[in-house]
């Protein structure tokens, strides 16, 4: 111990021990009489034992049991009271009964280790070491504190990898990886600290370094500040929180996907406002209005008259190039404005799209009620009372019907097989007629009242109000056909909830499209045709659908939550309160986004009324909701609900959207009395006149020629989709590599798994079939190795085999790098199970052992030492009386290359060594050549114990 | 290091900042909350103060929370185990149930929150205790013995990979990655 720390003091890989770290806290605080401190525990412990040095061997039991109020204790020392043999020396009675006190003293919450580090380390360590302690369900308890000895090590190990893994990573990188490792908060500091301590010790002399390291914290500082910018611009947080407490995530889920929308609506008019309007306003700020039309009130449900001459619509935006202090070409501008806000907006869906596509797909389970899911969508942010109570009996129902469902799968008739078909059969083209047949209707409705309309500078009152009828029966469409398509749903016998929720989402969105597919081909062929300032009549309907659109979303809130509330407590008490329905609602939102999305080419501020508009609906709502409704009864897949929204936010609607914009942009001849674009044939053109302008200027020739080569030429965009295409192939392929790995990964795991238990059993057999010759031989050998590692040990078991294995690890390790002269660290090589298979050989040795000192008495002392030293652990020893160096070492000198080597075949080696250690014993010492076995994973483990095996039984027989 | 907000100071706030996942305001709100748990004795002392468990558990985030000992058993770095925080301690537990804090995090803390018995594994007691904890106390909510049976064996066969009877950290983390809803779940917001 004493020669272990003072070297690693000048060591610089020593510095992240823990050992260390308290002996120089210690030193500065002097009144901490932490037991690990001492320069010589040998003599600590010495003088203690003078005290008890008299006192029988069981006190030291008594006053462990006596101690236990910890909170470790209890389970790691329960079964303890295996009896222990007669002690046959003095001496190592005083050893053992000192050894004991110096434990109690420190793990029995003593004050002498008040510090924050060691004792938040010992916790995670007790954690960790109970994990390991496990795979020796049997063994001695009262060995435990030993095995926490070198566990700690192991623990100090990994420390010190994990802090040269960290000193190696850039400052950003450490300092994430520092934050998500799972400790407490003092073990992070401790660790940062010694990162820290160690990374900036070979070059703080270098001034560049100096100012990196500096611009560096001051960036770092800097988005610290962004993010809890972003934290308080935060909206609505209180309320979420309310929500989430009473509700869950799943509702929870539609206010913050409200709250997207709503942020994205708010980025398009910032840069449709600020890019397109406010130029504008600027150089012309009043409204070009005719004398005879004036604000009626009815503008604000139409969004015609008065409306169509203000900045609302396309129409009133000029296609001059404003000149003020700078040139602003207005035509570009819209072009470009629109343009890009379209491309960012499907990047943005893109990416939030295949990122929670990632996170929730990919890897999630397809069996949608296996009980997992189930316990692990607690919702921890669920704060109410009644709410928690109300879920805790929703889960304990869905825990039973998940486990009938599981008991009888039921096996469906001939009969009832086809029933079910013509039920889904029935109910899908009914469902596809309705929403054909919608989409019809509001059709030939559009032809009629454009019949009726007439191309004029202002319309009567009643003319104005007659416009409203399309967005009526359209919003009133989608506000019944749901309904109905919900009491086809119950007639239907879905197998799982989540496909009757597809199905429903999946017509509901059929419907929709086709309503607005309809709008859309009517608005792009007949309304052209027959109007002057098309574009601008495109605006005024969809700003009506927007409106109407919200006035139905507050009926629909009214009649769908409010009034079967009402007939819920009051009419009908069987109805029961209703449930906030997310889907219905999300799909809302989706469709009151794409009108909006739509719109932006034909009325550039239609963003501010669909602010306005979610605005008042996350309100609306949330009263709603806390007035109404009561918490869903089934924790859903809420996340992965989440996933398809914004799938089918991005699919259908914004792809079609944009696909529509698109094509009025490149098709449509815009029209020539009003808009930026007026006398153009296409919006596009506005591009082709730009670089035709930019020809002119010198310097800027390349523009025109990537506009000439690249913009415009077929070929670059066939071989871009080539290449994209290519790119996806090879993505796909890897993916497809990857799938593969993982089943073998789950197989490997699999076996070692069955490995594990096979030599457990193996391990567990033997000790049963020879339970009676333990006690004497253990308690010999644990002295022994208490005398000569200076590392006390308490009771004698089994479990001492993988403490040494440890010890033996640890003491390489130590050897590796006290060589290494610059004190750069060895990883070890050696993974845990490595450590486990061996410290499983060695126990399985020291049975044999015991086995065959039980048939040569003669031998005992002799063998028994043997035994103690094969395990590399000597190493103060000055006297070898039994000639057994010659194994020592050697097996000391095989291990210390196993460090170079792969784990598997360390393992061999490690048999290798014991093996051959056994076969020198029984040819009374001549050595044997070594065996090179081809070392292949874990079947050739399983194959050298038998071999081994063998072997013992012979060296019985031989006896 | 006073008690008061303003006056957690700027180092050590950056500190916290940059150990924890939480944002400033999330701190700062969090050092707010924590010194109305203290006394008016204990709040002269330094950030060390220790508020023992009974008094965590008064916040009404806690409050009606299933697992609301575990959870303060888990973060105390308390010698005698008896689930009292200091303020560090504290903005561990918030960091752990942060929006921003990584799957790996949530879902090791989650295992320890389960592990009723601290043996490092989720062997079948822990999993009658975690479902018992679920249901609520009451008998009618109350898996019969039959049903919980039946239901750890499910589980067991749906995550124990190695099949050794338990339910280890890397199988439950293996679990955990595909039921998706975990992350959003496993939040608790000041």
């Amino acid at each position: 111990m004493t020669s272990y720390s003072n070297r690693g003091f000048f060591n610089p890989a020593y510095h992240d021990s823990e050992t260390l770290e308290i002996d120089k806290r210690s030193s500065s605080k002097p009144h901490h009489a932490n037991p690990y401190a001492g320069e010589d525990p040998y003599r600590n412990w010495g003088a203690r034992t003078e005290l008890t040095d008299q006192t029988p061997r069981y006190d030291a039991e008594q006053q462990r049991t006596a101690h236990r109020g910890g909170w470790q204790e209890e389970s790691w020392r329960g079964g303890e009271g295996i009896p222990m043999g007669p002690v046959s020396t003095h001496q190592h009675d005083l050893h053992y009964s000192t050894f004991q006190i110096a434990l109690d003293s420190q793990y029995d919450g003593s004050p002498s280790i008040p510090l924050p580090s060691s004792m938040s380390g010992n916790m995670t360590m007790r954690w960790r070491g109970l994990a390991m302690r496990r795979m020796f369900p049997n063994t001695d308890p009262a060995h435990v504190a030993f095995t926490e000895d070198a566990i700690r090590n192991q623990m100090e190990n990994e420390e010190q990898d994990r802090v040269n893994e960290l000193v190696a990573m850039s400052t950003r990188e450490r300092i994430r990886a520092i934050r998500e490792l799972p400790m407490s908060f003092e073990e992070k500091k401790h660790i940062r600290n010694q990162v820290q301590a160690f990374s900036r010790k070979p070059h703080h002399f270098t001034i560049f370094e100096g100012c990196s390291e500096n611009v560096s914290l001051s960036m770092r500082r800097c988005g610290y500040s962004v993010r809890s910018t972003r934290q308080t611009l935060e909206l609505w947080h209180g309320i979420m929180k309310e929500i989430g407490g009473k509700f869950g995530s799943s509702v929870l889920s539609y206010f913050v996907f409200l709250k997207w929308l709503l942020m994205f609506n708010i980025f398009s008019f910032l840069i449709n406002f600020g890019f397109i309007t406010i130029p504008l306003l600027v150089y012309n700020h009043t409204p070009n209005v005719p004398p005879n039309v004036n604000f009626r009130g009815l503008e604000i449900l139409t969004g015609a008259g008065y409306f169509s001459y203000t900045v609302m619509y396309y129409g009133s935006y000029s296609n001059e190039t404003l000149v003020g202090l700078v040139e602003y070409d207005m035509q570009l501008a819209y072009f470009f404005t629109i343009a890009v806000y379209m491309v960012l907006c499907g990047i943005a869906l893109i990416f939030s799209m295949a990122s929670s596509f990632k996170k929730n797909y990919t890897l999630a389970d397809l069996a949608s009620n296996s009980a997992w899911q189930l316990l692990c969508s607690w919702d921890f942010s669920v704060t109410n009372e009644r709410a928690v109570k109300q879920r805790t009996n929703n889960l304990s129902v869905q825990l039973k019907e998940s486990l009938s469902e599981k008991g009888q799968r039921e096996l469906l008739t001939l009969s009832e097989k086809v029933m079910h078909f013509g039920v889904y059969l029935g109910s899908w083209l009914l469902s596809t007629g309705l929403a054909v047949g919608c989409g019809a209707s509001i059709y030939y409705l559009c032809q009629y009242e454009q019949q009726r309309a007439t191309d004029a500078a202002s319309w009567s009152l009643l003319q104005e109000a007659e416009t409203l009828l399309v967005p009526f029966v359209v919003s009133l469409v989608n506000l019944v056909i749901p309904l109905f398509y919900s009491l086809f749903n119950k007639f239907e016998h879905y197998s799982s909830q989540r496909r009757q929720i597809y199905a429903l989402v999946l017509r509901n969105v059929i419907l929709r499209m086709s309503i607005l597919g309809v709008l859309c081909y009517y608005w792009m062929n007949v309304l052209p045709d027959n109007f002057s300032c098309w574009e601008s009549m495109v605006g005024q309907s969809l700003y009506r659908l927007v409106i109407f659109d919200f006035f139905f979303l507050m009926l629909g809130s009214f009649f769908g939550e409010f009034l079967s509330n009402v007939i819920g407590t009051r009419l009908l008490p069987g109805l029961g309160v209703p449930e906030f329905d997310v889907a219905r609602n999300v799909l809302e939102l989706i469709y009151a986004q794409t009108l909006a999305w739509i719109g932006i080419y034909f009325s550039p501020l239609l963003p501010a009324i669909q602010i306005l508009k979610f605005f008042i609906l996350f309100y609306l709502k949330k009263v709603s909701l806390t007035q109404n409704c009561q918490p869903p009864r089934r924790s859903g897949r809420a996340a992965q609900m989440q996933t398809i929204f914004i799938f089918l936010l991005f699919f259908p609607f914004f792809v079609g959207a944009l696909s529509m914009v698109a094509y009025t942009a490149w098709r449509l001849t815009p029209s020539e009395q009003c808009g930026p674009f007026r006398g153009l044939n296409n919006t596009f053109e506005v591009v082709g006149e730009w670089i035709d302008g930019l020809r002119e200027i010198p310097g800027s020739e390349w523009a025109v020629w990537i506009y000439q080569h690249v913009i415009r030429s077929e070929i670059f965009y066939f071989l871009l989709t080539l290449f994209i295409l290519v790119i996806i192939y090879i993505f796909w392929q890897v993916s497809q590599g990857r799938k593969e790995l993982i089943v073998l990964l789950r197989q490997q795991i699999v076996n070692e798994g069955k490995d594990k238990n096979f030599l457990r059993d193996k391990l567990q057999n033997l000790q049963k079939s020879h339970p009676e010759k333990h006690p004497k031989q253990k308690k010999q050998k644990g002295l022994t190795k208490q005398r000569s590692d200076g590392h006390p040990s308490g009771g004698q078991s089994n479990s001492n085999a993988m403490v040494q294995a440890l010890l033996a690890r640890q003491q390489l390790e130590e050897e590796e790098e006290g060589r290494s002269i610059e004190g750069v660290p060895v990883p070890s090589d050696i993974s845990t199970s490595s450590a486990l298979i061996q410290a499983m050989m060695a126990r399985q040795r020291a049975e044999t052992h015991s086995e065959g000192l039980y048939q040569t008495p003669g031998e005992h002392v002799s063998s028994s030492s043997t035994a103690a030293r094969q395990r590399v652990d000597g190493r103060e020893r000055s006297t070898d009386e039994y000639g057994s160096s010659a194994i020592r070492t050697r097996v000391r000198a095989e291990a210390e290359d196993l460090d170079y080597l792969p784990a598997s075949s360390i393992m061999m080696q490690a048999m290798d060594a014991r093996q051959q250690a056994e076969e020198e014993e029984r040819f009374q010492w001549v050595p044997a050549p070594p065996q090179n076995l081809a070392p292949s994973g874990s079947s050739a483990l399983i194959q050298a114990m038998l071999a081994r095996q063998q072997a013992q039984n012979e060296f019985d027989d031989g006896y | 290091m006073g008690a008061t907000a303003s006056q957690l100071g700027k180092d050590l706030l950056s500190e916290y900042q940059e150990l924890t996942f939480l944002t400033k305001q999330e701190i700062l709100l969090a050092h707010k909350r924590f010194t109305e748990l203290l006394t008016r004795e204990e709040r002269d002392l330094n950030l060390n103060t220790r508020v023992p468990m009974a008094r965590i558990l008064t916040l009404p985030e806690l409050k009606s929370n299933p697992f609301r000992k575990r959870i303060c058993y888990v973060f105390s770095t308390s010698e005698q185990k008896d689930g009292s925080l200091t303020f560090e301690d504290f903005l561990d537990l918030l960091s752990a149930f942060s929006d921003s804090a990584t799957l790996e995090i949530k879902s090791h803390y989650a295992f320890r929150i389960f592990d009723f018995d601290d043996d490092g594994t989720l062997d079948r007691g822990d999993l009658e205790k975690l479902v018992n904890c679920l249901t609520g106390e009451t008998d009618d909510t109350q898996l019969t013995p039959d049903e919980m049976r039946q239901l750890i064996n499910n589980i067991l066969e749906e995550s124990d990979i190695d099949k050794d009877g338990t339910v280890n950290l890397s199988e439950f983390q293996h679990v955990i990655s595909r039921s998706p809803d975990f992350v959003s779940s496993f939040k608790i917001v000041l």
